[in-house]
């Protein structure tokens, strides 16, 4: 009692006396904890900051509650660890436990707290670093390394396993500003290669358990490389000398053949000229005049002569004097022709491609019918005896099931075969150009076998008489190749193409001038069957048509070596490609259906649109049979 | 056998013998040729290790758990009613010093660990459903959870095999029993983790964990401090 009003008297007092000396004094302000810090899970250091002491000596204590209790301990320590700070000791450290902490600031006007903290002491474990840094170099064969090692900290207990440090190096030359970190896990050395000949290096090393906090580096500590021998270095500068003088050469190759390049990579570009246009007209301001040179009698282009772009055509050579004719069904579809105007160009490789050269099987009674007609008996003998039966019709399936058989004669059905990214229906020709965008190939089926006996379209009487030869077919398409069938036993007819298949749609003619048929006149000396084409119409007669061209369209060979010449564009609906065929005698109108079933009353599916061409043979090589 | 030839007889008889003496030697003949100090022990601290491994991958995912617990939940860290925590499993004595944990024995260590796996296994998984069924969790988090709740299960089959070979080794004596029935040790407060709110639970959960992390340690460092300590 008497003390708590001593107590007050006194603070009376003091605050009369202050007053009286006019400054102004206030309690304390808030202290703060600014961390708490354990070096080995043992033992753990907290640090406030004071705030103002309001002019007063100000004492600070700090309060600490363990978990679950309520009795307050006020701090054993406050000296050890330095000037506003508290160290736990062993005794009074206990780990897992939430200890909630406060500060509280004194002085002679009042007290402040500061904000509690909860701590735990496990997750405040900062280390010391780590001891004992030791820097060596070894040589590992001619190239030096350094190797490092340490110990962990005295104080951290490792051994027995209460911490577990992992730890962390980082290196750099003496001169330099950035350390290479290099993360070194548990262990306690550590291996640094590629160093510099005759560099000076620092090494620190520092460390942190599981779950806490990065220790401070340790003390730096020096090592100085030996000279050596880079060989690394010395591979890179001859590379960099060998490559800069192979630039040189190249840069000289260049320069000498500067102009030839010049020419070869950019090649000069043909100014654009229109014919009868005067530029320096234009310049000069002379607009009509110079337009008015274009229009002209040249201009619009009313009529071309389509002749001229006849620029391939088939010669056909038969070895012996045979003179085949060949005749066409005049039944022929004029209005089919009229895709061959679509495009002029054949050259373009796509599809002339209308034209089939489809050697029609005839039928067997065919050939009897007509046994006289088949002078010349193209045979286009598929394989060998086994594959007698199969002939090639006008359908590309069957040719792929030929073989070449030394001794007969070799069909190609490869040759005829459709090309993979032909429709599966060759002689489906729709009327537009792009589908036939392969040339005559697909159209070109013939059928192994004997061909027709009736086979008409030669003229020949015998076939006797033909002599061995054979057709010779080269195509330059890709996917053709050149297959010579030679029959010793066999005549051959042999026909020459002079220009690519894909060339044979020079052939088609606009419609203008289709000719559907061609005959043969006669077989040269040189074993060539000379073609004419038959007009179909005699009013559309074409006089400029080379009479003496040498073409036929050969739409396929039947199982009787005959050959068939294809003509015909008329869609005759449901009639198989392969049926087509002239007789000679045979009315146009009956061209349709009767004759060609047999060998080419395949699977070929019927020819909507057929286009004919106007006689060339886009030959296979087939040989003639002897007789 | 009358075919037999007795000088074919003598033959195989001695690489007969020759095969048995091999595989007897073979039996004794194990990692350790010469026995060194320690050697034998080489599968049981392989065990330690692996199970160690397997305890600091918990408190791992059952940390990252907790900070996200914290920051989506708790914008204050340093609140009043933390104190106020109880976990369920402070019933069980555990040594909070490095001294205490090294003074008590092998057994009794053992056995503490046992009793806190055990003593998580049906909490964790009442949270985990718990986790799952709020919408808010992410799925992360979720499978965490779940990843928790299974490797209390691991943990603890892990801590047995250990403890088994130690029995086997004769390290350990066979005091040590199987306390795999949480019945018998929580049947007072069985109930108490109900009432405990999910971040509390990661709280105590996220603690407990690394005291199992860190007495194995112990226990390794002790039985065979030869390799790793």
């Amino acid at each position: 009692m008497r003390k708590a009003e001593g107590g007050i008297l006194l603070r009376l007092l003091l605050l009369f006396m202050l007053h009286a000396t006019g400054t102004s004094y206030s309690p304390p302000g808030k202290p703060t904890l600014t961390r708490c810090r354990s070096p080995e899970k043992e033992t753990f250091t907290c640090w406030w900051e004071p705030g103002s002491d309001g002019g007063l000596p100000t004492k600070y204590a700090l309060y600490y509650r363990k978990e679950n209790s309520d009795k307050v301990f006020e701090c054993p320590d406050y000296r050890t660890a330095g000037e506003n700070s508290c160290f736990f000791n062993k005794n009074d450290t206990s780990v897992w436990v939430n200890y909630n902490i406060t500060v509280v600031a004194t002085n002679a006007l009042g007290r402040t707290f500061s904000d509690p903290v909860d701590i735990d002491v496990v997750y405040i474990v900062k280390p010391n670093p780590p001891e004992n840094l030791a820097l060596t170099v070894l040589w590992d064969q001619t190239w030096p390394y350094l190797h490092v090692s340490w110990e962990s900290p005295q104080k951290a207990d490792t051994r027995s396993g209460w911490i577990t440090l992992i730890y962390e190096l980082r290196i750099k030359l003496e001169d330099e500003d950035e350390w290479e970190e290099h993360p070194a896990g548990q262990q306690k050395t550590f291996n640094i290669f590629s160093l510099c000949s005759g560099g000076k290096y620092l090494v620190q090393v520092r460390c942190k358990p599981d779950h806490g906090f990065w220790s401070e580096w340790s003390s730096s500590q020096y090592v100085k490389v030996p000279e050596y021998f880079n060989r690394e270095k010395s591979m890179w500068v001859l590379a960099v000398i060998f490559s800069a003088f192979a630039l040189f050469i190249i840069t000289w190759l260049i320069h000498m053949n500067c102009h030839n390049l010049k020419q070869c990579i950019l090649p000069s570009v043909p100014g654009p000229k229109i014919k009868g246009f005067d530029e320096q007209l234009l310049k000069d301001g002379k607009s009509m005049d110079a337009f008015s040179s274009l229009v002209g009698a040249n201009f619009p282009p009313t009529t071309t002569n389509y002749e001229d772009l006849l620029v391939e055509y088939l010669e056909v050579f038969v070895p012996e004097e045979r003179e085949l004719m060949l005749e066409e069904t005049k039944e022929l579809h004029n209005d089919s022709l009229k895709f061959e105007n679509s495009t002029s160009d054949c050259d373009s490789g796509r599809g002339s491609c209308d034209s089939h050269t489809l050697l029609i099987d005839k039928s067997e009674e065919e050939k009897g019918q007509q046994p006289d007609q088949q002078s010349s008996e193209i045979k286009m003998d598929g394989k060998g005896q086994d594959e007698e039966d199969k002939y090639l019709t006008c359908s590309p399936e069957n040719v792929d099931s030929h073989q070449l058989s030394s001794e007969k004669v070799k069909t190609w059905p490869s040759s005829f075969s459709p090309l993979p990214e032909y429709s599966p229906i060759p002689l489906q020709q729709p009327n537009s150009h792009e589908t036939s965008k392969q040339p005559c190939l697909s159209d070109s089926l013939f059928a192994a076998g004997p061909l027709p006996s009736h086979f008409p379209h030669l003229g020949h009487n015998t076939k006797d008489e033909i002599g061995s030869s054979y057709w010779q077919f080269g195509i330059s398409n890709k996917q053709l190749h050149l297959l010579h069938q030679q029959m010793e036993a066999h005549q051959q007819l042999q026909a020459h193409k002079n220009a690519s298949v894909s060339n044979i749609g020079h052939l088609q003619l606009p419609s203008v001038r289709f000719t559907e048929y061609v005959e043969v006149q006669r077989v040269s000396d040189q074993n060539m069957v000379i073609l004419h084409p038959v007009p179909s119409h005699p009013e559309t007669s074409y006089p400029d048509w080379h009479q003496t061209e040498e073409y036929s369209k050969v739409k396929c060979v039947d199982n009787d070596n005959g050959l068939l010449l294809l003509q015909r564009e008329g869609v005759e609906e449901g009639m198989d490609m392969c049926s087509y065929e002239e007789l000679p005698e045979s009315d146009p109108s009956k061209t349709t259906n009767t004759t060609f079933t047999s060998p080419c009353s395949q699977p070929a599916p019927s020819v909507q649109d057929e286009r004919v061409v106007g006689g060339y043979v886009e030959t296979s090589v087939f040989t003639l049979p002897t007789y | 056998l009358p075919g037999l030839d007795p000088l074919s007889a003598v033959w195989v008889g001695i690489i007969c013998l020759v095969f048995s003496s091999r595989l007897s030697t073979m039996k004794a003949a194990s990692i350790c040729p010469n026995d060194q100090t320690g050697c034998h022990l080489l599968p049981l601290a392989n065990l330690f290790d692996r199970v160690i491994q397997h305890s600091a991958r918990m408190h791992g995912i059952s940390d990252d758990l907790h900070s996200e617990f914290e920051l989506y939940f708790l914008p204050s860290k340093n609140q009043i009613g933390r104190v106020s925590r109880n976990c369920h499993t402070s019933t069980i004595l555990t040594p909070n010093g490095k001294e205490n944990a090294q003074r008590i024995a092998r057994e009794e260590l053992a056995e503490i660990i046992l009793k806190l796996l055990v003593a998580w296994r049906d909490p964790l998984w009442h949270f985990h459903q718990s986790m799952s069924q709020h919408d808010e969790f992410t799925n992360f988090s979720s499978n965490k959870s779940l990843e928790m709740s299974d490797m209390v299960h691991e943990l603890r089959k892990g801590v047995l095999k250990v403890v088994e070979k130690m029995q086997m080794l004769g390290i350990i004596s066979n005091s040590v029993g199987d306390t795999g029935s949480p019945e018998a040790l929580l049947t007072s407060d069985s109930a108490e983790w109900r009432f405990m709110k999910d971040y509390d639970l990661l709280y105590c959960f996220r603690r407990d964990s690394n005291k199992i992390q860190n007495y194995l340690k112990i226990l390794k460092c002790r039985i065979v401090p030869k390799h790793g300590c």
